[in-house]
């Protein structure tokens, strides 16, 4: 259909619809968000898993974002806001955690939602046999308990501070405590949430249809009838779908499409700088890796500035070897590390390898950046003496066999929420995913004292301590972060591109009155 | 030998088969030498440059000469094709000849058991054993070869069974010559020269085979310049520049053009037919 | 064409499967990778480890495995996928389906243009017209799928934007644009199918033309194209059906790799995908369905061809 058709077409349906618009004048239209229509967003892989506690990739996010709630919700400032919960309070000494729920609301299948489908899910989440990720996300719970009906009480096993903001955890979704008892399975392939969208169709490999949740606990939202969410593996693809108009969304674009994207006409390129990176992971307890000097000789051959543009097409920032930049509120500022060759080859003698050393670099082939990322760090390494074996494998096999086991690979990580929840992730000692091994009793320590601290400058200056020894001690090297990129018809409105990448809110979307009418 | 060459190059085929396998064999051997510039070494101010002076067939996204890529990657993507099909072939033309030498039930076990791993599509085939092995050079070469044999062994059994009609083979069983004996030294020679047709054909089918396993990942690993991985990782950056992904394209096929000449001009040269 | 030729055949269409089955699974079961692992992926704990494993039965004895896997296949059950936890057969033969119509599309196109294309080049052997059709077989052999793909999208999809460059809409639900998404996939499937299969008729017809049989025909005094239509194509013909339907294993393979570079969800893409991410029951049930359709077409293609092969000899 042409766009001059297309409008025609629009105008027709419009004025027969037109009682959907009751109530809204012209000018008011312009602000308050219109209601009704189909969004179709795309994304680059399949969401195979279903189950909110079990999902693990962007896509899976923004599908249980769209059918489940949480009991809080991250902003875009990387706050939170109430979701199922209204309101929450906390000790003195930050131990006990106290969250009122809205009253009201129900589940997908009609049931109520009460305390003791908040206090099911976590301790299905806190179960290790369920195998969910938010087990070592959402701090550190001891006990979950229903005070009453609307009301949840949280007892912690350390002080935390950050709770409110670890319980909007992608996978700390709420699901129903009569599903839990008569097992998880069933989350497989139905959805009953308490989300802003009810499933109509999965087909995890092509296509996922949500529609209008109307008993939402929200009147306001959400705007849209239906979303599509449609996968396109090949992101070629994906990119020429929206610049024909068939998908009204991309939700990530990849670096390389980005320009093309930009450019088009009726597309808008959407960028905001995030904390996401690709890191080169050192076992810190294995030869040749668990000698300091090693790590930081090879931290020292790489030209971070040209690193941007070979692994993000310059749509990044350059990494100072430590998890955190301008996008988390406790960065703190440190010199960028330049090449130095020279000294590069001091360290590597000093470290007892005078003519150089061989490794084994492992990168998984998903997404393909990290390849190009380990190709690129191969040759700048070369003249300092580091005989790189570049290694790629399926992302299945690297989770199996690398992933946490090995000692030299290439990791690629979401922004968190918060200083803490990336450095509890990946870095202290008994962090969900300590990879690294680093396993340093200072910066623990600094760690442990900052969650356990209210006091915003008190914070910082801890948060600054861990950032200035991981710059010194290199666990990993961090040589990018990247831009989050997504692209937008024109016609859809209220759309703010997430930092943290596995945030969506879709449910603030709404199309302007030019969008096409899908079927 | 030299009559065999003057066969060949007298049908239009098989001469310019002749030449173009000569030249990629020319690649092969000099590919190193004669290639300009290093092929891994990174130019971050040459990113995506399209075909130049200074750089013949332009750059990739790591602003590496794609010449020289292509240059170095013709051992890997050749030689390595060349290895798989030989050693499919061997064991091949083993089981076929032996299978046609034992006749009888033993025969026709062999080969309905062929018939049935032939009904694995040859690309699964060695997707699987890849996958089993890890991937690799070496494993592909591997999972190719074993893809081969059952078609080789199909080709040289009938072959060998009209070979194992003939009087000196009987003549061996009459002596009482060991099995073994009659198989390798009796009836094995007199299949070479049909299994050497399709060798080659199978080459220009190994080279394409080789670079579809690399396009999807599971052959030669990064850096190298193996033409399939080059174009599998060139697909990224179709839109940045097309050149990227056309070369080592359209080198694959040239390669495979070479090889499919060469073999249909010696099987016209072996068994002319009118 | 007795009926026990056919049973004959039939048996060995069994004996294939059993066949590939023991392969298959044999394959699978010692990748080197824990099955359990596979599928709970980073979060994998001991508890939840175990757990798995003894519910998928990973903890009995191979050949106990093989055997209830076998069982199950043959009442149409092939398990569950470990990674999406939906049944894997109903999602496979779904997708079999897909990949059928690809390959329906692939062999009518090959059809129209291979027959012509080798008639042509017989006919006019050694002029022009034959030197072009021998071109162009020769180039259409020689291109590995993804490099025809890669190509087509190129030209078609990027340059000149006639036709979206990759993804699928079923049929049912649009017709126009499930037929135009269907376009470049068929395209690239057919240059080898049709490079292939018209040199194959021109070598065929080019040696029945040199038979005594034609050369009587002619003598008589029948006109060229009686002769060519009526006699010479059919003979041609026969061995042409034999390598189509050899050709079959090979669309088959050629499947896999058009499927996965246009997000095509067919069988094909199935695998890979399956094999990617190492999902046994999905890998399994997908090389078997596949090795299993192959089995069926060449078996069809034997009783077709005996039966024609009859009519013929008669005529």
């Amino acid at each position: 259909m042409s766009s001059l058709d297309r409008r025609r077409f629009l105008a027709a349906s419009a004025a027969l619809s037109g009682f959907a618009m009751t109530g809204f004048d012209v000018a008011a239209q312009a602000q308050a968000p219109r209601r009704g229509g189909t969004l179709r967003v795309s994304v680059d892989q399949a969401a195979a898993k279903l189950n909110p506690l079990l999902t693990r990739v962007n896509p899976e996010y923004l599908i249980s974002e769209l059918l489940y709630s949480a009991l809080t919700r991250l902003k875009v400032d990387m706050s939170v806001e109430p979701d199922l919960a209204e309101s929450w309070s906390s000790s003195a000494d930050l131990l006990e955690w106290t969250f009122n729920l809205r009253k009201g609301v129900t589940f997908h299948d009609g049931s109520a939602f009460t305390a003791a489908d908040v206090v099911a899910t976590f301790e299905a989440i806190l179960d290790a046999k369920t195998a969910s990720p938010a087990r070592q996300n959402v701090g550190p719970i001891a006990k979950v308990t229903a005070k009453d009906d609307a009301t949840v009480v949280f007892t912690l096993s350390a002080p935390f501070a950050d709770l409110p903001v670890t319980l909007a955890y992608t996978n700390a979704k709420i699901v129903p405590a009569a599903v839990i008892k008569a097992g998880l399975g069933r989350l497989d392939r139905e959805a009953i949430g308490t989300g802003p969208f009810k499933l109509v169709s999965f087909e995890p490999e092509r296509l996922i249809v949500v529609a209008r949740n109307d008993a939402y606990y929200d009147k306001a939202r959400p705007y849209l009838d239906r979303i599509d969410v449609v996968v396109y593996p090949d992101i070629s693809a994906e990119s020429s779908a929206l610049i024909a108009g068939d998908t009204d969304l991309i939700s990530t674009a990849q670096p390389t499409e980005y320009g093309r994207l930009a450019k088009a006409t009726g597309v808008k390129g959407l960028r905001v700088p995030s904390g996401q990176f690709c890191n080169v992971n050192f076992g810190c307890d294995t030869k040749p890796f668990n000698d300091v000097r090693v790590r930081q000789a090879l931290a020292l051959t790489i030209d971070r500035t040209a690193m941007v543009d070979f692994v993000t097409e310059g749509y990044g920032t350059p990494g100072n070897d430590t998890p955190l930049n301008a996008a988390y509120r406790f960065y703190s500022e440190q010199a960028l590390k330049k090449p130095d060759i020279a000294k590069a080859k001091a360290l590597l003698a000093e470290a007892g390898h005078p003519n150089g050393l061989e490794a084994t670099l492992i990168a998984s082939d998903r997404p393909s950046l990290r390849t190009q990322m380990a190709v690129a760090l191969r040759e700048m390494a070369k003249p300092a003496g580091f005989r790189i074996n570049v290694e790629t494998m399926p992302h299945a096999t690297y989770l199996d066999q690398v992933w946490k086991k090995g000692s030299f690979y290439v990791g690629f990580y979401n922004m968190q929420a918060t200083a803490d929840a990336i450095f509890a992730l990946l870095y202290t000692s008994n962090a969900a995913w300590n990879e690294t091994r680093w396993n340093n009793a200072a910066f623990d320590k600094v760690v442990n004292e900052a969650r356990a601290t209210v006091d915003e400058g008190k914070r910082r200056q801890l948060y600054a301590e861990a950032q200035k020894l991981m710059h010194a001690e290199v666990p990993s090297i961090i040589p990018t972060f990247f831009d989050l990129l997504a692209a937008r018809r024109e016609w859809v409105q209220g759309y703010e591109l997430h930092p943290r990448g596995a945030v969506f809110r879709l449910d603030h979307v709404s199309l302007g009155a030019n969008a096409p009418k899908r079927a | 030998m030299i009559e065999l060459l003057r066969r060949v190059l007298r049908s239009p085929q098989g001469a310019l088969g002749l030449v173009l396998v000569g030249l990629i064999l020319l690649v092969v051997i000099l590919g190193p030498w004669i290639a300009p510039y290093n092929p891994e070494s990174l130019a971050p101010l040459q990113r995506y440059k399209p075909p130049s002076a200074q750089f013949w067939l332009g750059t990739d996204q790591y602003g590496r000469d794609i010449l020289s890529r292509l240059l170095h990657g013709a051992r890997a993507t050749v030689v390595l094709a060349v290895f798989a099909t030989a050693l499919g072939t061997l064991a091949g033309a083993l089981i076929g000849t032996i299978s046609a030498f034992l006749g009888g039930r033993s025969d026709e076990a062999i080969m309905r058991t062929v018939d049935a791993v032939m009904s694995i599509p040859s690309l699964l085939l060695a997707l699987l054993i890849v996958n089993l092995l890890g991937k690799s050079s070496l494993n592909a070469l591997l999972a190719i070869a074993i893809a081969f044999t059952p078609g080789m062994a199909r080709v040289t059994r009938s072959v060998a069974l009209a070979v194992r009609k003939q009087d000196y083979v009987n003549a061996a069983i009459a002596r009482g010559e060991s099995a073994g004996f009659i198989v390798w030294r009796e009836m094995l020679p007199n299949v070479v020269a049909p299994i050497i047709v399709e060798m080659t054909i199978r080459v220009a089918f190994a080279v394409m085979l080789f670079a579809t396993l690399s396009f999807l990942g599971l052959g030669a690993q990064p850096p190298a310049s193996e033409w399939g991985l080059m174009v599998a990782e060139a697909r990224r950056f179709m839109h940045l520049s097309p050149w990227m992904i056309l070369w080592p394209s359209l080198a694959v096929a040239f390669v495979a053009i070479g090889f499919n000449l060469l073999g249909d001009g010696l099987r016209d040269a072996l068994n002319p037919r009118t | 064409m007795s009926p026990a030729y056919i049973l004959k055949r039939i048996v060995l269409v069994g004996y294939t499967l059993l066949v590939v089955s023991l392969i298959v699974f044999a394959i699978t079961q010692i990748l080197p990778a824990d099955a359990a692992v596979m599928m709970l992926g980073e979060n994998a704990t001991a508890e939840a480890l175990a757990a798995l494993r003894a519910q998928m039965g990973l903890d009995a004895p191979i050949w106990a495995q093989y055997g209830h896997w076998l069982a199950g296949v043959l009442r149409g059950d092939f398990g569950v996928s470990m990674r999406t936890g939906q049944q894997v057969g109903p999602v496979m033969i779904e997708a079999l389906g897909r990949s059928l119509l690809l390959a329906l599309f692939s062999i009518v196109l090959m059809l129209m243009l291979a027959l012509p294309l080798g008639i042509i080049a017989a006919v006019r052997r050694g002029r022009i017209a034959d030197l072009v059709v021998s071109v162009i077989s020769y180039i259409g052999v020689s291109l590995p799928e993804f490099v025809t793909a890669t190509l087509v999208v190129l030209v078609l999809a990027d340059w000149l934007q006639w036709l979206p460059a990759t993804g699928y809409v079923p049929l049912t639900e649009n017709l126009l644009q499930g037929l135009r998404h269907l376009v470049l996939p068929v395209l690239t499937i057919s240059v080898i199918l049709i490079a292939h299969v018209s040199r194959m008729v021109r070598s065929e017809l080019v040696d029945v033309l040199h038979t005594d049989y034609i050369r009587a025909a002619r003598l008589k005094g029948l006109p060229g194209r009686t002769v060519l239509y009526k006699h010479a194509l059919r003979n041609a013909l026969l061995p042409t059906i034999t390598i189509v339907a050899l050709d079959i294993g090979y669309l088959l393979g050629g499947v896999i790799v058009v499927e996965e570079i246009f997000a095509l969800p067919g069988i094909g893409r199935q695998l890979i995908v399956a094999i990617q991410s190492r999902d046994l029951p999905s890998i399994q049930a997908g090389a078997l369905i596949m090795a299993a359709t192959y089995a069926v077409a060449s078996f069809l293609a034997d009783i077709a061809y005996a039966r024609l092969d009859r009519r013929i000899q008669y005529d």
